[in-house]
């Protein structure tokens, strides 16, 4: 941790640090949604992984370390897990020999671009850093878990309920035959 | 020039407009779900660098 504070307290590797891994978040992000040399969702999964570990990569960089290993454990463990169990039990033949349609490519680029220009004239117009305050609380547990069981322990309540529901859901709906 | 709030908004933008070209664009549902997934990463790094 110390270290950490160490190495970005200086004032030049910090920014460095941003723009590699700021490219490498966008560089793998596309090559999930669109890679040239594969169809296959396996390697869309594992390019998940780069994006998202290269993303925890960011959140240190801006001091939220719980936040960095969350993202770690939750996104590159669970959720990739999941999608390579999906991926194993489902046979996924057909979809090398699917083409990406030049209608559906075009189109998407347009409007996203679209939005993209949109976004970014909003950024450009607007000054969205300009009435912050001092920051509250640290990127450590001790003041997340206060925070989280003293002033919003409804809301955190409410969430665990929901869910509660959602997984006793899907095991009423994926037993087939319920005595 | 120094990375601040708009460099980190930015990436967000950048990483959810590639997960709605992913969400219009592919034909699998598991690379569609993929797609949300990148656009629900984008959404998490967008508010944690105005708490810095």
């Amino acid at each position: 941790m110390e270290a950490i504070n160490n190495l970005l307290g200086g004032s030049m590797v910090p920014d460095v640090l941003f723009y590699v891994f700021a490219a490498l978040t966008l560089l793998c992000g596309v090559l999930v949604v669109a890679n040239p040399f594969s169809r296959s969702p396996v390697t869309s999964a594992m390019f998940l992984v780069l994006t998202i570990i290269s993303m925890a990569g960011l959140f240190v960089l801006l001091r939220a370390f719980f936040l960095a290993a969350v993202q770690i454990i939750v996104y590159a463990g669970a959720v990739i897990v999941l999608f390579l169990f999906v991926i194993m039990l489902l046979d996924l033949k057909e979809e090398q020999r699917r083409k990406i349609k030049m209608f559906g490519f075009v189109g998407g680029l347009v409007s996203v671009g679209a939005i993209v220009v949109i976004s970014l004239k909003a950024l450009g117009t607007t000054n969205p850093g300009a009435n912050l305050t001092a920051p509250q609380l640290e990127g450590g547990t001790n003041a997340l878990g206060q925070l989280l069981f003293k002033q919003y322990v409804l809301p955190f309540e409410v969430v665990s309920v929901l869910l509660l529901v959602a997984m006793v859901g899907v095991i009423l709906l994926s037993k087939k035959d319920l005595k | 020039m120094q990375v601040g709030l708009e460099h980190y908004l930015v990436v967000s933008f950048l990483l959810f407009a590639l997960g709605l070209l992913g969400v219009v664009m592919r034909r699998n549902l598991l690379v569609i779900y993929m797609s949300l997934e990148l656009m629900l990463n984008a959404a998490n790094l967008a508010p944690v660098p105005g708490r810095s």
